[in-house]
């Protein structure tokens, strides 16, 4: 068999690794999905009729894409199950539903359906039941089942711990290996506990797991991931081979390899050519901040009338603002408003989004009429998985990265993969930006820069001062002074 | 009837405009001027929109007036020689910018509505896909294509109109923001179009050049950002006063309804040569192409103007018409003759109070500008502007050409000429 020309040697490795278990270790821009769905297309003709493909990603908009990919490329779509763990968890239910303990007329909980429990509560239920498979409930956890249960409720959660407990079931766990000979899972470093769980009972007699992900980019601690899930793979899966994708296909040389010095030293291959830009840029305060990012992209897009028209080099589609919290999405929108600078705010991703199948939960994704572009904005987290050619991350500051403010404490070393999943956002320029004072929930901070930004090599970084932004830029109409 | 229009103008809530640009002043400067019909610009802007709802009234099929309770007021200002009934016509211009082909385009687009409810569904449309808040002529991601859609689909009656498409930055055949063809910016759908706006940089000449224009019948327009600005482009009709006359003698190519356009000297645009301003390099096409089109301050490539960028695209010779071709008249507005008969800046307080009295003896300005007898002129306002508008009509202007973004300049009386015909004057 001969490498096909648009996959590189190690993607190929990957592509037709047979024989064991694997795990695909692969960083930023290395053609994670490429490899993936073409493996999956590798793999479907060795297939006998009856057997299938299981093939798990972290969104629903992933399986989406994921099934795009692969219209060309596979012919036997039937022998594929294309979706996440939620959604796969979900139909084995709604089959197999005499071997449950739930309600006939069972409906998955909405935010909306939940009253009477506080967030505190509903989030710490939330990460017993993805990170413990034996949960010691207490009196919150028993009135809060038992108020599901009255109103024949599952919630998210429970998806995957009753699919676990219906798999206890040898029966249907042999016939599914039977049915499903792989099982692949994209974004496996954000796979949590009982995800894992339900893959040690599939992937075994035969059944062989392509896991494919980054540690480094595990970014949903909080919401019961576990980075070891990752490192623990070989341990897991017996006789599992890892092999690492090393070319980057994404990023200008000079953002990889600073990405690469946050990172702690992460050397990835460089294919790309040309110069990235790596600017830092300090401001007074959030709102001049703002202001800054907003001057740029104005810049960046040529222009906004015909006295400040430059040459275009950028659409809006091509430009996204990061941020660590959602609080700060505020200023940077209403700088963008003033200017009429069309954008979109990703909100946090919802649960229903990253997991559930929104069929099931009678949520339809809008019909998109015409393709609209607009300047992204969304938290760092939400970037997962994206890719912009010019990214701004906002707030470089201590205390908000690594977030460590009022209370909110997030686990060191995820802070600095969640900047590091930002950076390697982008393709060609990169801005990080920081205000010497932000305002913040009503507070007034001082603030340093992000200890992240020293990581990076002085060479590598170009300063940007602010030039003071004259007035208006009209050249008042003569005529107008008539009168 | 015989009308002029101008048909593409903005509001106090587009960017970059005057604040006094209101229905009242459009309303008193559409009568100083001449216009009998009149864009409210910027319908799309909710707040604008409802201005236009509360001071407008429905008056001949499609078109509106202001309401009395708004325009009595306004009319002591008025000398009587100007007063004149004056139309709106709901416009909008769109600032299109989105990538085709990996190339990033920017592209102006004007549509004009028949009715309130037609303009509404168009804002209420837009206003789902971007933000139409915060400007007056809305910025939004959507490719011209999908605009043109939206209109057709709002209502049949709709007009579509690719504004001045030749400025380099912002238009459908722009030398940096465009497109080659019309074919290629708006495909299956070009058909729906009747009518481009020539912009201030081209002339009627200019376009008759290009075989794919062939079925468009030429407009011409003031995109004014403040009152004062209206009309220095417009269109002479004669048809029935309404939308559907409009609507006819644009879309109808054997209507005759479309009399001429009244345009600016070509070369006074912003961008009818090449150029850097920043540099203050400003060359004619020829020149650029002795430099391969690199600036010589800078070294980097300059901005490509109206007059090269018609020759990249012409495919006829110079001289030749087109199928929908109209006779056109240059003009150069009122204030900068009297300033140039005067030999003084066109802001200074003695041309503003000689404009307003020559337009109180005299009539509109459209009127003086193209019909008025000399002789009548001479009478009222001298020797020197009687000769000024006398060669302003015969084309004999001499002009340095607008190069980017930087107006051309425009010449009439070479030095001592002006004391040479008052003195002619003094010796009858």
């Amino acid at each position: 068999m001969e490498k096909p020309a648009d996959l590189n040697e190690l993607q190929w490795q990957a592509v037709i690794h047979e024989g064991s278990h694997v795990l695909i270790s692969a960083g930023p821009g290395t053609g994670k999905t490429h490899t993936l769905t073409r493996r999956i297309a590798h793999l479907i003709p060795t297939l006998a009729p009856n057997e299938s493909i299981l093939a798990i990603t972290f969104t629903n908009k992933a399986a989406l894409q994921m099934q795009d990919r692969l219209v060309g490329l596979v012919t036997r779509q039937s022998q594929l199950f294309v979706g996440t763990f939620h959604s796969f968890c979900l139909s084995l239910l709604r089959d197999h539903l005499e071997h449950t303990a739930l309600p006939k007329d069972f409906k998955v909980a909405s935010p909306e359906d939940i009253t009477g429990f506080d967030k505190a509560t509903l989030e710490r239920i939330s990460h017993l039941k993805s990170t413990q498979l034996i949960i010691n409930p207490d009196d919150d956890y028993k009135a809060y089942q038992r108020y599901l249960r009255q109103n024949s409720l599952i919630d998210f959660d429970d998806i995957l711990c009753e699919a676990l407990l219906l798999l206890e079931d040898e029966d249907l766990a042999i016939q599914l290996r039977q049915q499903y000979r792989y099982i692949f899972v994209d974004e496996y470093q954000d796979s949590n506990t009982v995800q894992n769980a339900l893959l040690k009972i599939l992937a075994r007699d035969g059944v062989l797991l392509t896991a494919i992900g980054d540690a480094n980019q595990s970014i949903y601690g909080f919401r019961g991931s576990q980075v070891e899930v990752f490192n623990k793979f070989e341990q897991d899966f017996s006789s599992a081979k890892v092999l690492t994708l090393k070319e980057n296909y994404r990023s200008a040389p000079s953002l990889l390899t600073a990405s690469g010095q946050v990172m702690g030293g992460v050397q990835l291959l460089a294919k790309l050519e040309g110069q990235g830009k790596l600017i830092i840029h300090q401001a007074l305060t959030d709102r001049a901040e703002a202001d800054y990012v907003v001057h740029q992209i104005e810049k960046l897009i040529g222009g906004l009338d015909m006295n400040t028209s430059k040459r275009a080099v950028r659409s809006l589609g091509d430009i996204a603002i990061l941020y660590r919290l959602n609080t700060q999405r505020h200023v940077l929108a209403q700088a963008l408003e003033h200017l009429g600078i069309p954008f979109q705010v990703s909100q946090k991703i919802q649960k229903s989004e990253v997991y559930s199948d929104e069929d099931a939960l009678g949520q339809h994704e809008e019909v998109v009429e015409f393709n609209v572009e607009k300047v992204s904005l969304m938290t760092l987290h939400a970037a997962k998985g994206l890719e912009f050619p010019v990214v701004f991350i906002v707030g470089c500051e201590d205390h908000l990265l690594p977030l460590d403010l009022m209370g909110m404490k997030s686990d060191a070393s995820e802070e600095r993969r969640l900047f590091y999943v930002g950076m390697t956002r982008a393709k060609e320029h990169l801005y990080l930006t920081h205000a010497k004072r932000r305002q913040l929930f009503g507070q007034t901070m001082i603030q340093n820069p992000s200890p992240y930004l020293a990581n990076i090599a002085e060479e590598l970084k170009a300063y940007e001062v602010t030039k003071r932004i004259p007035p208006k830029r009209i050249k008042d109409d003569l005529q107008m002074k008539l009168f | 009837m015989k009308f002029i229009a101008d048909l593409h103008i903005h509001s106090k809530y587009s960017r970059a405009t005057a604040k006094n640009l209101d229905l009242e002043n459009l309303y008193l400067w559409a009568q100083y001027k001449g216009i009998h019909v009149v864009g409210t610009g910027d319908f799309v802007h909710p707040q604008w929109f409802k201005e236009l709802e509360a001071k407008l009234e429905p008056a001949e099929n499609g078109l509106f007036k202001l309401r009395d309770e708004f325009a009595n007021p306004v009319d002591a200002q008025i000398p009587p020689s100007c007063r004149a009934q004056v139309r709106f016509l709901l416009t909008v211009e769109i600032s299109n910018i989105y990538k085709r082909h990996d190339k990033v385009r920017k592209v102006h687009n004007l549509i004009y509505a028949p009715s309130m409810k037609a303009a509404q569904k168009i804002q209420t449309k837009l206003g789902q896909i971007g933000n139409i808040s915060s400007d007056g002529r809305p910025i939004l991601g959507l490719d011209s294509y999908d605009l043109l859609k939206i209109t057709l689909d709002a209502d049949p009656k709709n007009l579509f109109v690719p504004a001045h498409i030749w400025t380099p930055w912002f238009s459908a055949l722009g030398s940096m923001g465009g497109f080659d063809s019309m074919e290629e910016a708006f495909g299956d759908l070009k058909q729906h179009i009747y009518a481009v706006e020539t912009g201030l940089s081209s002339d009627p000449p200019m376009n008759w050049r290009l075989k794919q224009l062939d079925d468009y019948i030429l407009i011409s327009n003031s995109d004014a950002h403040s009152p004062a600005k209206l009309g220095r482009e417009a269109n002479v009709f004669d048809t029935e006063l309404s939308y559907e006359g409009i609507y006819k003698a644009l879309s109808d190519p054997n209507d005759k309804g479309l009399v001429s356009t009244l345009e600016f000297f070509p070369e006074e645009g912003k961008y009818h040569y090449d150029g850097h301003r920043s540099c203050q390099v400003r060359w004619h096409p020829l020149e650029t192409l002795k430099h391969n089109g690199l600036c010589s301050g800078c070294g980097k490539p300059v901005t490509v103007g109206v007059m090269a960028r018609v020759e990249t695209l012409a495919d006829r010779v110079e001289g030749s018409k087109s199928k929908r071709w109209r006779p056109y008249q240059n003009i150069v507005a009122l204030p900068s003759l009297i300033a140039e008969a005067k030999d003084m800046g066109t802001g200074s307080k003695a041309v503003q109070e000689a404009y307003m009295s020559i337009l109180s003896k005299l009539g509109n300005e459209f009127y003086i500008l193209l019909d008025c007898p000399l002789d009548d002129i001479k009478r009222a306002a001298g020797d020197v502007l009687a000769e000024g508008i006398n060669r302003m009509r015969q084309g004999k202007v001499s002009i340095a050409a607008g190069y980017d973004g930087e107006f051309g300049t425009i010449k009439i009386f070479e030095l001592g000429e002006r004391e040479h015909i008052e003195q002619q004057l003094s010796l009858y």
